[in-house]
């Protein structure tokens, strides 16, 4: 309930940065926006679930070029088709992924998932129909016209970037609260008991890792949108390690907690990349500093820090 | 409820099991005794389906479950406990009764309605947890209960969902005996028409409750009968009883 909470207060924070930005304000909430909805859905997934994922952002990716070629002139559907196709289809792919890479566990699974994830990287890397490595550019927005909203102004943009990853927290906060929530979490503490309790425990696996996979296609979607510019780089193993990054960063399975971790690894990335080149190593250091703490998180030093400051109640003797 | 015939299994030269058969009724309280190596885990686990036979098969409600997983076999009513505690160690007692209660009934899937909204599972999970004398610990973490709690946690997964069959492992190892008897009390009220197949050491309780023991020894079934005919029977003495005068009068 308190994490609702502290998700509210962060919305709300972002919605009055919003107010308050100019155009470069605008591109990096886009930007955040667009990263928290990859993170909460590898939270769902490798927090909740104990699957961690080195394939996310190849996921991720397949939806950015799935929304590119399927509003392109090769296909030419309207956006909101497209947005819904560069979901559902990632959601097959990895559906597919899934009914492979669920048969292992721990290491394994970071594995087979890394392999998988570059295996769609080389995909696009070498496709020259879709680029190859210079990518795709021209994609379009959605438009809103008709409802008076004009998406290709960045004050827009970033505002209906920050609604989806908005309607992303509360669809996954919904379902995290259904029997999914507590199946994942067993799941993640010991799947060869639901097994003997009688679950179809590698089915359920591959269709989390489905549903992960539809959200991250979505938030490609947006992405490709934000940018109307993708690389195959988006595929790549190094932006899944990232997402991962926001997502320890910010606490994992705690849901509030990835998009604190995309806020602060964008703001990071930014603040510091115009002061030095070795932005990546300020990076590090906070990272180490957070896992050190032997908290969960951001999240995990927030509440620390409130329970800490709350009297502390005696047991009665 | 649930047959076994002529179950045979071999790790390499080790023969685990050995053509055994058994056959459990509605009702029964039936359980597997022998010494240390004797095959008991294994022939649990070829039960369960954490182990598929070499030979032989396995019939449940009539049903050839012989090459069934052990989550096909769960579904079809055959619940098993764990010699050492298997739970979901940093849920709460109430959680890991709902996760058993969702393995049951297919739950799991049902995203349009919360857990706390499910006023029919929150019934069935007090009750297991009456049965079971965890009550009143519904909210506490796994973490936080006694080996002995944690033992009754253990049986009170396995029987969520009603099961016609039971296989407990072991349900009193390592257990105090304040807690052993607690435990014996939990198995004195299981449903009556539950067939109930245990795997024990001690040999107080397998004596006082069963209804009926199979001796194994090396794999291979050496006598199979009631209580006082296993006490009567001098091939048990020879072989198993008498060299650690363990036979309770």
């Amino acid at each position: 309930m308190t994490r609702h909470l502290l998700a509210l207060a962060l919305f709300v924070a972002l919605l009055i940065w919003h107010s308050q930005a100019e155009y470069y304000g605008f591109e990096l909430l886009a930007e955040i926006a667009v990263f928290a909805m990859l993170a909460m859905s590898l939270d769902l997934l490798a927090g909740y679930g104990g699957m961690v994922s080195l394939g996310h952002a190849a996921l991720f990716g397949t939806g950015a070029y799935l929304f590119a070629w399927l509003s392109g002139d090769a296909v030419g559907l309207s956006a909101p088709l497209a947005m819904a196709g560069a979901a559902l289809g990632t959601g097959a792919v990895a559906l597919a992924v899934g009914a492979v890479a669920v048969r292992v566990e721990g290491i394994f699974f970071i594995m087979i998932t890394l392999g998988f994830g570059q295996m769609g990287y080389e995909f696009f890397f070498q496709n020259r129909a879709l680029g190859g490595d210079d990518g795709l550019f021209g994609i379009p927005r959605l438009d809103l016209s008709s409802f008076g909203i004009d998406l290709s102004d960045p004050r827009a943009f970033a505002l209906f970037a920050l609604l989806c990853a908005a309607a992303v927290y509360l669809l996954l906060a919904w379902v995290l609260a259904t029997p999914v929530g507590a199946v994942l979490k067993g799941l993640h503490a010991n799947p060869g008991r639901l097994r003997a309790l009688g679950l179809r425990v590698l089915v359920y696996r591959a269709a989390a890792f489905a549903f992960a996979g539809t959200i991250a296609g979505f938030a490609g979607s947006i992405s490709a949108q934000h940018t109307q510019f993708i690389t195959p780089h988006l595929l790549n193993w190094t932006t899944s390690g990232e997402v991962l990054v926001m997502v320890i960063f910010g606490g994992l399975a705690t849901l509030v907690g990835p998009v604190l971790g995309a806020l602060a690894l964008v703001l990071l990335r930014h603040e510091f990349s115009g002061i030095t080149d070795y932005w990546g190593a300020v990076m590090g250091g906070f990272l180490i500093v957070i896992v050190l703490s032997r908290r969960n998180g951001l999240v995990g030093l927030l509440e620390g820090m409130v329970s800490g400051l709350s009297p502390k109640v005696k047991p009665d003797a | 409820m649930l047959e076994a015939i002529g179950l045979s299994k071999r790790f390499g030269a080790l023969q685990a099991t050995h053509e055994v058969s058994l056959r459990l009724e509605a009702g029964a309280r039936h359980a597997i005794i022998g010494p240390n190596g004797a095959g008991k885990t294994t022939l649990f686990n070829l039960l369960a389906g954490e182990l598929q036979p070499d030979a032989g098969s396995i019939l449940l409600n009539g049903r050839n479950v012989t090459r069934a997983s052990a989550d096909a076999r769960a579904r079809a009513g055959l619940a098993r406990s764990f010699q050492r505690n298997n739970l979901f160690e940093p849920e709460t007692v109430a959680l890991n009764l709902a996760l058993a209660d969702i393995a049951h009934t297919g739950a799991g899937w049902h995203i349009w309605r919360r857990l706390s909204q499910d006023r029919a599972q929150a019934a069935r999970i007090e009750g297991i947890a009456e049965q079971v004398g965890l009550a009143d610990r519904l909210q506490q973490p796994v973490r936080s209960l006694s080996y002995g709690a944690r033992r009754q946690l253990e049986v009170g997964l396995a029987l969520t969902g009603a099961p016609r069959v039971l296989l407990l492992d072991e349900p009193t190892a390592g257990m105090s005996p304040e807690e052993t008897g607690r435990m014996l009390a939990l198995i004195d009220t299981l449903p009556p028409n539950l067939a109930v197949l245990i795997v024990e050491h001690d040999m107080d309780l397998v004596f006082a409750h069963a209804d009926r023991i199979t001796v194994l020894n090396y794999g291979e079934v050496l006598f199979e009968g009631t209580p006082d005919q296993v006490r009567a029977s001098s091939v048990v003495q020879e072989t198993y009883l008498g060299e650690e005068g363990v036979i309770p009068c």
